[in-house]
């Protein structure tokens, strides 16, 4: 598949998809037409630069502050890329124990438009609400995670005056945190971390392509100290597009990650342990 | 008529009223008690009348107070007592009955005219008789009597005296279960004519005691047949004291040279039976006394001879006084100095001394001793002085020369002790100026042997000393040794370095000592050597305490990314400055600033330092860390940390 049919393909697709909303339904029938067969497209590559930070501002609670840089592969910058999306999810966290904790917040996500030729805008924001569920469970010297999370979506097209679409996304995420060298996870541990997420989707625009993401990550991290952390892995995912259910994306994707946990709370306040009771 | 008839009657009524009232306020009101009381070791219900005057409680009129326990007697044994008499204004006035009781009893009841009878067995006491103004006042009895089954079964003591407001008059009895004494007094209460004592037991023993207007003249004795007759006092004396008949007086009795080989005599008979009936009379004395006032003792008079003491015999006496009390010290110490005890048996000439020390406790301390208890009983002028004087050293007033008997290697001989100036010492008269020499003799006497046996222990204990000391210093330097060896595979190198410097310092403090061989030298090093122990303690716990500050200044985070605790370390200016600045710091000085004087100041400055670090755990430091910043002098860490200057230890 060429360049150039990528483009119209893409081009063709967000037009039909506002076609779509406009209740126009010429084109909805080419993109109904479904493959024989699965097509999966080239694999992309991206680099994604994160931060996770999880600030107690107070006893059970804490703000939940990500910033994600994302860059994309283009045909000037391959492999590395340029930006495609600068994230900022925020949430209010609840600790409801050691091992399970809610979030509820919102996200604004910057896209850029990545397609040099194109003629759209180059930025346009997303909204969603989100909210999670995390569950942790010690297993021998490891840890393993099960966190939910829901996402409520309101996305929007490069083209001008796009509309939003809402979609709503189901994520199940299994992560592993084991311990390369020491017993358990504590400062100046390096561990390995095997995860996988399957993303599904619904929505008026999800016809046929429900399965929007399946990440398979392994991350190697190093706990530096309790408060400080930092991990980068290498992830594959896939998923059905939006546009017909048939095409599969790939992408292999570099990440590198920032874990911090500030707590500037008085120590009076902190203590005793986990600061759960004071 | 009417008119004037009724003009006077509110006069009338006036003064009855106002008689009324002031008769009420003359005469306090008599008040009844009621209850429980304590008399000494008596405690009863009782029952009398009082009345209050100027704030103080008088009992007047009728009282009566007893107890008995019938429960008690069933069990096991009742002490009952019943008194009865009379007050007036808080004194004993009117008829008076004492009675005590110690019952037993079989259990037995028996019914009688629908009452029910307990026979009980025992002892019991009663007296009475009329008290006067608070005195004994015509014929009063006390008797004692052995009960069986309800009945007298056997008289075990019967007093009757009469007494004219408290002086003893006309005749006397006084008997026990095996002798009976009568005798008489004169009008003012001085014993006279004949006492005689029979004793029912033998075979018609007796003992006499012949007064004369209170004094006694002879007391005559029939023992198993054989008759002894004693003059007591040697002459007719010229001046007399009227005293009464009490221990005092068979005190005086016994210092008469005459009868001093009859102490026999004063611990029976006559003086017994006496002594016998005053422990009666002072049981209801000390009643009385607690009920109100009353002097109630029964006093015989008695006349004694009367030497009385000048004022240079009295200044002899308490300046004898005085040196004899430092000098019982002295000997005491000696003769009980178990130290000596020993020594004595090897070395003739400490023995010599001792037994010195002996001789003149013996020969001058002890009768001066004696001399001084009779002032003490109040008896010395009872006595011519030769008589007094006689009767401590019946044998003739003691020599300078002490001759004393040792024994070397089972071979005895005597040897002699006199002081050089002896001359100068004069006691061969019988009188007070010779007891002063006497007793000074005998203090230089003494003070030269303390010298030399002093001297002798002083040396002796030295050694002792030094041997102790040895052995003293051996055993803590082994300690050290042994803490450095068993800490050689378990403390860092830096740790190992500054014990083995402390070795090295104690090591040539000890091999100066041993070319010295010095008491006072020695007992410094204990103090050095201990306190270089507590040093090395203290610095092979170093490593110990470090990591129980880390366990102190560690907090448990819980991370929210991995949902675990994990370990923190807080405040880490104040660890990195305890473990980076100030342990080299004392390593260091060890290293090149150690001595006996310092080792104990340095222990102190690590405990107080490894204290306080633990203590600024839970204080707020914010301004300590921060000024801690890079600070590498550790006198300014130590000055941050509040760490208390030194104290010297002694």
């Amino acid at each position: 598949m060429g360049l150039d049919t990528k483009i119209y393909i893409r081009f063709v697709l967000i037009f039909a998809v506002c076609v779509n909303f406009n209740g126009f339904s010429q084109e909805e029938e080419e993109k109904q037409v479904l493959p024989y067969e699965s097509k999966y497209k080239d694999p992309k590559t991206k680099v994604w630069v994160n931060t996770y930070g999880k600030i107690r501002i107070g006893k059970r609670l804490f703000w939940d502050a990500q910033t994600h840089f994302r860059f994309q592969e283009t045909e000037k910058t391959p492999f590395l890329g340029q930006i495609a999306q600068i994230y900022n999810r925020h949430a209010i966290g609840y600790i409801y124990s050691k091992k399970v904790n809610f979030s509820l917040g919102g996200v604004v996500r910057i896209n850029f438009n990545t397609d040099e030729e194109s003629i759209d805008r180059n930025v346009v924001p997303e909204w969603r609400i989100w909210h999670q569920y995390q569950f942790a469970m010690p297993l021998y010297s490891a840890m393993i995670y099960h966190r939910i999370r829901i996402e409520h979506r309101w996305t929007q097209g490069f083209a001008e005056n796009s509309d939003y679409i809402f979609r709503n996304r189901w994520r199940y995420l299994f992560r592993a945190k084991i311990p390369l060298n020491s017993h358990k996870l504590e400062p100046k541990t390096i561990y390995v971390a095997p995860e996988a997420e399957l993303i599904m989707q619904s929505g008026k625009a999800v016809v046929d392509s429900p399965m929007e993401d399946l990440r398979l990550t392994t991350t190697l991290g190093y706990i530096v100290t309790p408060r400080l952390t930092f991990a980068a892995g290498l992830m594959y995912s896939q998923g059905q597009t939006l546009e017909n259910g048939g095409n599969f994306n790939q992408n292999w994707t570099m990440r590198v990650h920032m874990y911090y946990s500030p707590d500037f709370r008085k120590v009076r306040s902190k203590l005793p342990e986990i600061h759960l009771e004071d | 008529m009417i008119r004037s008839k009724k003009s006077y009657f509110p006069v009338f009524l006036c003064f009855m009223v106002f008689s009324f009232v002031y008769m009420n306020a003359q005469e306090p009101e008599i008040q009844q008690f009621e209850g429980s009381l304590q008399l000494g070791e008596f405690i009863g219900e009782a029952k009398y009348e009082y009345k209050i005057a100027e704030g103080d409680t008088l009992r007047d009129g009728a009282f009566q107070m007893n107890r008995s326990n019938l429960q008690a007697l069933l069990d096991e044994e009742d002490s009952s007592f019943s008194f009865t008499g009379a007050f007036k204004d808080n004194v004993p006035e009117g008829f008076w009955r004492f009675q005590f009781g110690e019952f037993q009893s079989d259990s037995k009841t028996q019914v009688v005219d629908i009452q029910y009878q307990v026979k009980v067995s025992g002892r019991q006491e009663v007296a009475s008789g009329v008290i006067k103004d608070g005195k004994p006042h015509g014929k009063w009895t006390y008797t004692i009597d052995q009960i069986k089954d309800s009945e007298v079964e056997k008289l075990l003591f019967k007093s009757t005296i009469d007494f004219e407001e408290g002086i003893p008059q006309r005749s006397f009895r006084i008997e026990n279960d095996s002798s009976t004494l009568v005798g008489r007094f004169l009008r003012n209460g001085l014993a006279h004519d004949e006492w005689s004592l029979f004793v029912n037991t033998d075979l018609g023993d007796t003992e006499n005691w012949i007064f004369n207007d209170g004094i006694l003249q002879v007391i005559e004795q029939q023992k198993n047949g054989l008759r002894n007759t004693i003059r007591v006092f040697d002459d007719t004396p010229k001046t007399t004291k009227t005293i009464n008949l009490d221990s005092r007086y068979i005190k005086a009795l016994q210092l008469q040279r005459s009868i001093s080989d009859g102490v026999e005599l004063f611990d029976k008979g006559i003086p017994r039976l006496l002594g016998e009936n005053v422990k009666y009379y002072q049981k209801l004395d000390a009643i009385l006394t607690e009920l109100g006032e009353s002097s109630f003792l029964p006093e015989f008079k008695v006349k004694v001879p009367y030497f009385p003491l000048d004022s240079l015999e009295i200044n002899i006496l308490d300046s004898i006084q005085t040196r004899l009390k430092k000098l019982r010290e002295i000997s005491s110490s000696f003769l009980n100095d178990s130290h000596l005890n020993i020594l004595k048996l090897s070395d003739p000439d400490i023995q010599y001394h001792y037994e010195v020390v002996r001789k003149i406790s013996e020969t001058y301390l002890n009768p001066l001793e004696r001399m001084l208890a009779y002032r003490e009983s109040d008896i010395v002028e009872f006595a011519t002085r030769e008589k007094l004087i006689h009767n401590l050293w019946p044998e003739g007033l003691p020599s300078k020369e002490l001759t004393v008997t040792i024994e070397v290697d089972s071979v005895s001989f005597s040897r002699t002790f006199e002081l050089p100036d002896a001359d100068n010492y004069k006691f061969e008269d019988y009188d007070m100026t010779s007891m002063d020499g006497l007793s000074r003799y005998a203090e230089n006497s003494l003070h030269t042997v303390e010298e030399i046996l002093g001297a002798k222990l002083t040396q002796e204990k030295n050694q002792q000393e030094l041997i102790a000391l040895e052995k003293e210093l051996l055993a803590q330097n082994n300690e050290l040794q042994q803490l450095i060896d068993s800490t050689q595979h378990t403390l860092g190198a830096a740790y190992k370095k500054a014990l083995g410097r402390i070795k090295a310092v104690s090591d040539k403090k000890l091999s100066d000592f041993s070319s010295k061989e010095e008491v006072n030298s020695g007992r410094e090093l204990v103090v050095c050597y201990k306190r270089m122990n507590l040093l090395a303690k203290s610095v092979a716990a170093l490593p110990t305490r470090s990591k129980e500050i880390a366990t102190v200044y560690n907090d448990r985070i819980w991370n929210p990314f991995m949902a675990t605790l994990m370990d923190e370390e807080v405040k880490k200016r104040i660890t990195n400055a305890y473990r980076q600045v100030l342990v080299p710091h004392f390593l260091e000085r060890i290293q090149t600033d150690l001595s006996c004087e310092n080792a104990g100041e340095l222990t102190t400055q690590i405990e107080n330092t490894v204290q306080r670090i633990l203590q600024l755990r839970e204080e707020d430091t914010s301004k300590v860390e921060r000024k801690l910043r890079k600070e590498q002098d550790p006198q300014v860490v130590l000055q941050l940390f509040d760490v208390q200057p030194m104290t010297e230890e002694n």
